[in-house]
């Protein structure tokens, strides 16, 4: 095969000088060995705490909310008489009386389950309210909800610590707590907690249940209730504040949203822009993550580099002896190219292998966190695709550090070697 | 053109300058010379006469400055690169003063190395390397590294490489030049077999005279020109 002579040349030559400089080589593999496990591991670590938020927030939150606040207000009756180009100012107008509420909300819970991509609507009255048991008091983010559609919607019934949700439904005056809530007052199931807010009626409510969906902040501050109670408490009689969406594919909440404001004029929320802040801070780190993983890599570019350098310039002598047995340029060039390219792939294979041990072992490792989300151990997550992208990465890192002193080591001029040899 | 009366090396008015940073250097001038198949030639002069640049020429491993080269019927500045390197594995064999072997190769993958680049097989290249081998008497030695054979026995390594891919000239500098007597002696008389018994030609440049009044002629050289 004599189209094929070049390359079987090439690779015997490459291949045997590289096992020929194990140390050095070694090195230069191992600088890129720790790139490549880096970048497993910490991408790992980001993606297994942002992929443990996410989810977290997605089973707790729906995936859209609709709010009670009208996208398209009346404009004021000053205004609506006048047009709105008028000069009219009422001094010290006192705030409207008029609370917001959905109108109709019936109908658009219903609208809404007939629409493409929905799972499930439930709708629900949402305000605050205090609740005092054995002279400690506290203010709760209390949910009036329709048990059954609730469920379908951000699933309760899954985290019930002690009761059972669907216990709101049968024990009339009834509430479901957090279980942060329910340790700060000393509650357990069973218990009775008197709760008020300034616009509606006091209640006594059994407590039938308590809950802990492992989100801090939800778990300190939610009580559930039904409709009725928490209607009757906040004294908003027959009023919907929101409406509760889950959508078949939540990546596609922000659209979906977008549809929704548009064709009820209702304010909406998808949960991307509900948890923006905290969004917005794993798009930094991740951008500063891989500022990192990029800058170690480099750094695994320059080992190869700097051996390779160092190789080439050694390595006069035996090119002078390649070229003047006619090897071309460019046989010399994917030599020293061959062996980058090995010692990349060698370097990603082994950071590749290494990663996978580091991500078994962050995993197994004992760490509690208590925050934004609750867990015992590091959390990390396995994305296969990243050691695809090691190798990659690895590949580039290592084609672009050997081309330049293969390049060198192709310009060799053997005459001038042997020149300076015989003297 | 007829090639078995053409010589196989011609050179007419060769001359190689060398520019440095500010002077120019004039290594070789106006030489013209030719050498037959199967003759034996010993390139002579002192040191700095310009006898090695001239193998180098002869060898398509430089470039002149002007004049022509014409080497089994092709003129080497008519060449690319890549054609010269070809040129060099197919017809040309070369042996240095430093016995210039690659160390991390046995002698036998030496020998094979340049044959593999042509497009030869394996079994036969290694089977073309053992006969060459076994012809300097290297024969159980096939399988140790340039560091474990001695400087003859390195020298013989490299002129079996020369000789395995049977080149149309073979082309030697100083290949005695780094041995004790005995082994340049042997070394020389592996030449002078080479070229007397095999009929191979064979240009080696050497500053020794008492090798250079065996060979079948000598072209003696002095700052830079034919004398």
């Amino acid at each position: 095969m004599k189209v094929l002579a070049p390359l079987r040349t090439v690779l015997f030559v490459a291949v045997r000088q590289l096992w020929e400089r194990k140390l050095l080589n070694g090195i230069a593999v191992g600088g890129v060995t720790l790139g490549v496990l880096v970048l497993i591991a910490m991408n790992g670590i980001m993606l297994g705490f942002q992929e443990k938020f996410t989810s977290t927030i997605l089973r707790i939150s729906p995936h859209v909310t609709l709010f009670d606040t009208e996208l398209r207000p009346k404009p004021p009756p000053l205004e609506r008489l006048f047009g709105p180009r008028s000069v009219a100012e009422v001094a010290h107008q006192s705030p409207s009386k008029r609370q917001t509420e959905i109108k109709r909300p019936y109908e658009i819970v219903r609208a809404l389950r007939s629409m493409e991509g929905v799972e499930a609507v439930a709708p629900s009255v949402a305000g605050t309210v205090l609740l005092d048991f054995g002279g400690k008091t506290k203010s709760v983010d209390l949910r009036g909800i329709d048990v059954a559609s609730q469920d379908h919607v951000t699933s309760i019934e899954k985290y019930m610590k002690s009761g059972r949700l669907r216990d709101l439904d049968v024990s009339g005056d009834a509430i479901v707590l957090g279980s942060g809530i329910a340790d700060d007052l000393g509650l357990r199931t069973g218990d009775t907690v008197r709760a008020a807010s300034p616009a509606g009626k006091p209640l006594d409510l059994k407590v039938v249940g308590i809950f802990e969906a492992e989100v801090p902040p939800v778990d300190k501050t939610r009580g559930y209730t039904t409709l009725r109670v928490a209607q009757t408490l906040l004294g908003r009689p027959d009023s919907i504040t929101r409406i509760e969406v889950r959508l078949k594919d939540p990546d596609d909440a922000i659209r979906v949203n977008d549809r929704f404001e548009r064709s009820l004029g209702y304010d909406g929320e998808s949960w991307q822009e509900a948890n923006a802040n905290f969004l917005s801070i794993f798009a930094m780190q991740t951008m500063v993550v891989r500022f990192v993983i990029g800058a170690i890599l480099l750094v695994g570019g320059f080992g190869i580099l700097a051996i390779q350098v160092m190789i080439v310039l050694q390595k006069q002598r035996d090119i002078a002896i390649l070229r003047s047995v006619g090897l071309r340029r460019l046989d010399i060039l994917n030599i020293f190219f061959v062996q980058g390219v090995v010692i990349a792939l060698l370097g990603g294979a082994l950071g590749d292998a290494l990663g996978r041990l580091a991500i078994y072992w962050l995993g197994q490792l004992p760490v509690k966190t208590e925050g934004l989300v609750k867990s015992d151990t590091f959390l990390v997550h396995d994305e296969p695709s990243i050691y695809f992208w090691g190798i990659v990465f690895a590949l580039v890192v290592g084609v672009v550090a050997s081309f330049i002193p293969a390049l060198r080591g192709s310009r060799v001029e053997p005459v001038e070697v042997l020149r300076g040899q015989i003297g | 053109m007829d090639r078995s009366v053409e010589p196989l090396i011609r050179t007419k008015n060769l001359g190689r300058t060398l520019a440095n940073a500010s002077v120019e250097h004039v290594i070789l001038q106006g030489v013209t010379l030719s050498i037959e198949r199967g003759e034996f030639v010993a390139l002579t002069g002192a040191s700095g006469s310009g006898k090695s640049t001239l193998l180098y020429l002869l060898g398509a491993l430089d470039r002149q400055s002007e004049g022509e080269v014409w080497i089994d019927g092709v003129e080497m500045d008519s060449l690319d690169d890549d054609e010269r390197a070809a040129f060099r594995n197919e017809r040309l064999g070369f042996v240095f003063q430093f016995h210039f072997l690659l160390p991390e190769f046995t002698a036998l993958e030496n020998i094979v190395l340049p044959m593999l680049r042509r497009g030869t097989q394996r079994d036969e290249a290694e089977e073309r390397g053992h006969d060459a081998l076994e012809m300097l008497g290297l024969g159980d030695l096939h399988g140790r590294k340039p560091g474990q054979l001695s400087g003859g026995q390195q020298q013989r390594v490299s002129i079996a490489r020369a000789v395995a891919n049977d080149p149309v000239i073979i082309l030697a500098d100083e290949p005695t030049g780094n041995l004790d007597s005995a082994n340049a002696e042997g070394v020389f008389e592996v030449f002078a077999s080479l070229a007397h018994d095999q009929k191979r030609t064979v240009v080696m440049v050497t500053h020794d005279s008492s090798f250079a009044t065996r060979a079948d002629r000598q072209i003696r050289l002095k700052d830079g020109r034919v004398i």
